[in-house]
């Protein structure tokens, strides 16, 4: 009764990949037939400059979302975890993100942040700040991705981190109380070490989530101006769909399931050990 | 103890001093996450030339002009919002079936073939899925599935086998096993077992898979967008062409086709809130 999902995932998941690498070591297009050329795919993608400013990108981006989404998330989840009045709909609001599209994200975040008429461009005139010029300045336009994945995402790591909180027994913090410690004490020695391990299931999800970034940056910048604000994924696509060198794109492809699977490393080596300790 | 009463004062402070900042940080907090939505909401309900005027922002007259501008100028978004709901109600059905099986078997029988698949299941999570998008373009394309439904809902599902299989297991788990050993004895057979007690007493999974490949098969973008020309183009597509028109954009149609395609899956969403926060942790944390 697995075999459907064991062979969906085989011949949708697997096998494709499989097939990519091959077609990293090959040069191939539209119509013509694979050549194959070795690491040669590698060496080009290794030695093109916007695929580094594609990938410094993507670092800059991963780690601000994620952490920048972390830290929220915690805070949120702290805050919800005390009194809260009416406390299904105030959850309820924080979730509503979750389930919105990339695009209509987009969508909303263009309009608000429109250099012209946008409400939150004006405010931000209004009160003396600086505007994100995200449509011209590459580094405001990575800064307005930053922050609409932080919006989009931040439902899903406030939810396992508050869950975990909520498991956390009262009693430990009565305890503690009665022990003299005080709120921060609290929260170091009972709170922290407790959350510990859904923090990290957390960011590493995070993490491999984040790094498949595509949709946001597309439709917000295309990459642009002149390439400076693509990040890996968009990179691929380029190549692939764009330029038509699937043996570039697929080797893009294949550096990025290696990153992918050293940033799940952590995540994999407890999943093995345990579901192998008790079969 | 001459000063018992200042201190108790000054306790009495700090605490509704704390009390106040939690709710103002709460207050920040629903801002961020509601207005952005109530803005775009509330926007397709104006006059097109009132989107961007900053006055009465919540308080106005509402008109349906932006929803008849939509329905005129793209007639066909409409179909385009029945391919995105048949496609997700299709992933959504072939997910359910097959991770319902793979859980069963992985919550009650063991072995080391077993747990290798299911350590392969895990695996595959880490697959970047514009990787895949390569060697599938081409396969798609020579077995002519090109620009159907069938393909984004095959895509869907196979992404979200490994999620669903993994509730359907933690919530499986959670049943006695002496009801099946009960009906055993009483003869019936493992697939009655299965749709006459299994299924019933794992409604809460089944819902709670069911969120996850819903709102991702009703929201992605990225398949739809290589996969997809004309005939099983989906909503979110056309809302992208829309932002990206070259006529320039029209606000008031793109918020009207935006609000269309956010407010169903938003609704479905918070009505199942519970079973989305008892499936996500069940199906990040639990091995």
């Amino acid at each position: 009764m697995v075999a459907p999902a064991q062979a969906m995932l085989i011949a949708l998941l697997f096998l494709p990949a499989l097939y990519v690498f091959w077609l990293s070591l090959t040069r191939s297009t539209y119509g013509a037939t694979p050549q194959w050329v070795g690491l040669g795919n590698y060496v080009t993608v290794l030695s093109d400059p916007y695929f580094w400013t594609a990938a410094l990108n993507t670092v800059i981006v991963v780690n601000a979302v994620v952490l920048g989404e972390f830290a929220l998330a915690l805070g949120v989840a702290m805050l919800f975890a005390g009194w809260i009045p009416w406390r299904r709909l105030m959850i309820a609001v924080v979730l509503a993100p979750y389930a919105i599209s990339e695009v209509v994200s987009v969508v909303i975040w263009k309009f608000m942040m429109d250099p012209i008429g946008g409400p939150v461009s004006l405010a931000l005139r209004g009160l003396g700040l600086p505007e994100l010029d995200w449509a011209v300045e590459p580094s405001h336009g990575l800064a307005m991705v930053i922050l609409l994945s932080i919006w989009h995402h931040l439902p899903f790591t406030f939810i396992l981190l508050y869950t975990a909180l909520l498991g956390i027994p009262r009693d430990l913090y009565e305890a503690a109380k009665v022990d003299g410690a005080g709120a921060w004490r609290r929260f170091v020695d009972v709170t922290f070490p407790l959350l510990v391990p859904a923090m990290l299931v957390a960011v590493v999800f995070r993490y491999i989530f984040a790094f498949r970034i595509f949709s946001e940056v597309w439709l917000l910048t295309g990459g642009g101006p002149a390439r400076t604000t693509e990040v890996l994924a968009v990179y691929l696509y380029r190549q692939a769909f764009r330029y038509a060198d699937f043996g570039a794109a697929a080797a893009t492809g294949w550096l990025m399931l290696i990153a992918s699977l050293l940033m799940g490393a952590w995540y994999i080596h407890q999943m093995y050990k345990r579901m192998f300790s008790n079969a | 103890m001459h000063d018992a009463t200042p201190s108790r004062r000054l306790r009495q402070m700090r605490r509704a001093l704390v009390a106040g900042a939690r709710m103002l940080a709460l207050a920040v907090v629903l801002v961020w996450s509601a207005f952005p939505i109530a803005l775009l909401v509330l926007g397709s309900l104006r006059m097109p030339r009132d989107i961007f005027s900053e006055k009465n922002l919540f308080v106005f007259t509402p008109t349906l002009q932006n929803y008849v501008n939509l329905w005129q100028r793209w007639p066909d978004f409409f179909h385009n919002l029945v391919n995105s709901l048949m496609i997700a109600l299709g992933a959504t059905a072939l997910t359910l079936v097959i991770s319902f099986l793979a859980g069963y078997v992985y919550a009650r029988r063991q072995g080391r073939m077993l747990t290798a698949s299911a350590f392969f299941m895990i695996m595959v999570r880490l697959l970047p899925p514009i990787v895949l998008t390569l060697p599938l373009f081409p396969a798609i394309n020579w077995l002519m599935l090109n620009d159907t439904r069938t393909v984004l809902i095959l895509l869907y599902s196979a992404f979200f086998l490994s999620l669903g299989t993994w509730i359907m297991k933690a919530f499986i788990d959670q049943l006695p096993i002496e009801l099946e050993e009960a009906a055993a004895i009483d003869g019936s057979s493992l697939w009655q077992t299965l749709w006459h007690i299994i299924l019933p007493l794992s409604h809460a999974g089944l819902i709670a898979t069911s969120v996850f490949i819903m709102v991702f098969a009703w929201n992605d973008f990225l398949f739809a967008f290589i996969f997809t020309a004309v005939d099983a183009k989906t909503a979110p597509v056309v809302i992208s062409e829309m932002v990206g028109a070259i006529d320039g954009v029209d606000w008031g149609i793109l918020f009207a086709a935006a609000t269309l395609q956010l407010l169903p899956i938003l609704v479905f969403v918070l009505l199942v809130q519970k079973y989305l926060i008892a499936g996500l942790s069940a199906g990040a944390s639990k091995g």
